[in-house]
C-alpha cells in the first residue's frame, strides 16, 4: 500500500492541510459597502469561522470612487479567482459596480465577460496594493475537479 | 532515483496509482498556484515595507528636530508639563486577513477627535503643534509597520513551507508514482510475454503428441 512509506502518511496529512487551507477563508456572506461604512468594526465571518477585518480607509476609498447608489450594491470582499497555470487571474463580478471599481482603480476600460473581469499579474499587483483587505483570492473548484 | 512505492503487481493496483498521480499533479497545480500567489504578495509587502521604513525614519528625524525646537522655545520644564496635559489613549482596531490561507494581522490606528490634543493652546506656541502633528504621524508609521513586518515574517515563513511541499511533490511523491506505474506496466507486459511463450510451448507439446 503507498501508505506503507515513512514519508507517505504525513505527506498525505500535509496535503490534506493544504487543501483544506485553500478556500476555509472566503466570507461565508458578502457585505455591501455601504452596510460596513456603517459598522464600527467592519467585518466579514469567514466559512471557517474565523473574521476578515476590512480597513476603513480602503472602505472610505472605494466609497470616493463610486456614488452612494452603487455603493448599495457593491459586495465585498471582492473575490479574486486563481487559475492554474495561467498568467490571468479573474475578478468575479456580478454588476457594472465591479466593473467601474477596477477601471478607475487600474486607470484602464476593462470588460467583463461571463460575470469575470480578466486581469494579469501586474494589474493584480496594483489591485492588491490599493484593496488589500477588500480583496480575497479564491482557488476555483475547476482546477480542485 | 525515485524511489518505488510497495504494491502488489495487479490491475487494480495500478489504477488506483494511477488515480493517485492524477491527484498529486493537480495537487501539485493548486500549492504552485498558492506558492506563486504568495510569493507575489510577500515582494509587494517587501516593497511596502522599505517604504514605510523610509518614511518612518524621516518622520522621526523630522518630529526630533521639531521637538528639539519647541524644547528650546518653551524650556524643558514647560514642555514636560505640556506633554503631560496632552497624555492620551491611544485606540488601535486589530484584527486579522487572509492571504492565500495564510492569516496576518491587520491593524489601523483610530482617528482621534482632530484639534483635541489635550494642552493649553494659549501657553503653546505652533512648534508645539507642529510637533504634536509630527509625532501623530510618527505613531500612524509604526503601526503600518509593525502590520507589514509581521506579514513579512508570516509569509517568508508559509512560502518555505509551501515550496517544501512543492519540492516533494515534484521530485519525490510525482517521480515515485510514475516510476511504480512503468514499473507495473513492465511486469504485467513480462507475464504477458511469458504468457504467450508457454501457450506456444503447450501447443508444440500438443503437436508433438
Amino acid at each position: 500500500m503507498i501508505n506503507e512509506l515513512p514519508y507517505e502518511r504525513l505527506l498525505q496529512e500535509c496535503l490534506r492541510g493544504e487543501l483544506r487551507l485553500l478556500n476555509a477563508y472566503l466570507p461565508r456572506q458578502q457585505k455591501l459597502l455601504s452596510d460596513l461604512l456603517r459598522e464600527e468594526y467592519p467585518h466579514v465571518v469567514c466559512t471557517d469561522g474565523s473574521t476578515h477585518l476590512f480597513k476603513r480607509k480602503e472602505l472610505k476609498y472605494l466609497a470616493s470612487l463610486i456614488n452612494d447608489d452603487e455603493q448599495e450594491a457593491l459586495l465585498l470582499p471582492m473575490l479574486i479567482g486563481v487559475s492554474s497555470g495561467q498568467g490571468e487571474m479573474a475578478i468575479i463580478c456580478r454588476g457594472e459596480v465591479e466593473e467601474k471599481v477596477i477601471s478607475k482603480i487600474l486607470d484602464m476600460p476593462v470588460t467583463p465577460k461571463q460575470q469575470r473581469i480578466m486581469i494579469y499579474k501586474p494589474q493584480l499587483s496594483i489591485l492588491r496594493q490599493m484593496l488589500k483587505t477588500t480583496t480575497q483570492y479564491l482557488f476555483s473548484p475547476k482546477i480542485i475537479e | 532515483m525515485p524511489q518505488l512505492v510497495k504494491v502488489r503487481p495487479t490491475k487494480i493496483e495500478l489504477i488506483k496509482l494511477r488515480r493517485r498521480l492524477f491527484l498529486a499533479e493537480r495537487i501539485q497545480k493548486i500549492v504552485k498556484d498558492r506558492l506563486s500567489i504568495l510569493t507575489l504578495e510577500f515582494l509587494q509587502i517587501a516593497r511596502e515595507t522599505v517604504e514605510a521604513k523610509r518614511k518612518l525614519i524621516n518622520n522621526f528625524s523630522e518630529l526630533y528636530r521639531a521637538l528639539s525646537i519647541a524644547a528650546g522655545y518653551h524650556g524643558y520644564i514647560a514642555l514636560e508639563k505640556e506633554l503631560i496635559a496632552s497624555e492620551r489613549d491611544l485606540e488601535i482596531a486589530a484584527g486579522s486577513r487572509n492571504i492565500a490561507g495564510t492569516r496576518i494581522p491587520t491593524f489601523e490606528l483610530k482617528e482621534a477627535e482632530r484639534g483635541i490634543r489635550g494642552y493649553n493652546l494659549v501657553d503653546t506656541s505652533s512648534w508645539f503643534d507642529q510637533t504634536a502633528q509630527l509625532s501623530e504621524k510618527c505613531l500612524e508609521a509604526i503601526v503600518v509597520m509593525a502590520e507589514l513586518q509581521s506579514s513579512l515574517e508570516l509569509l517568508g515563513r508559509e512560502i518555505n513551507r509551501t515550496k517544501r511541499i512543492v519540492n516533494a511533490l515534484e521530485y519525490l511523491v510525482i517521480p515515485g508514482l510514475q516510476a511504480t506505474i512503468k514499473y507495473l506496466k513492465m511486469k504485467f507486459e513480462e507475464r504477458d510475454r511469458e504468457e504467450k511463450s508457454r501457450l506456444k510451448r503447450v501447443k508444440v507439446l500438443l503437436e508433438q503428441r
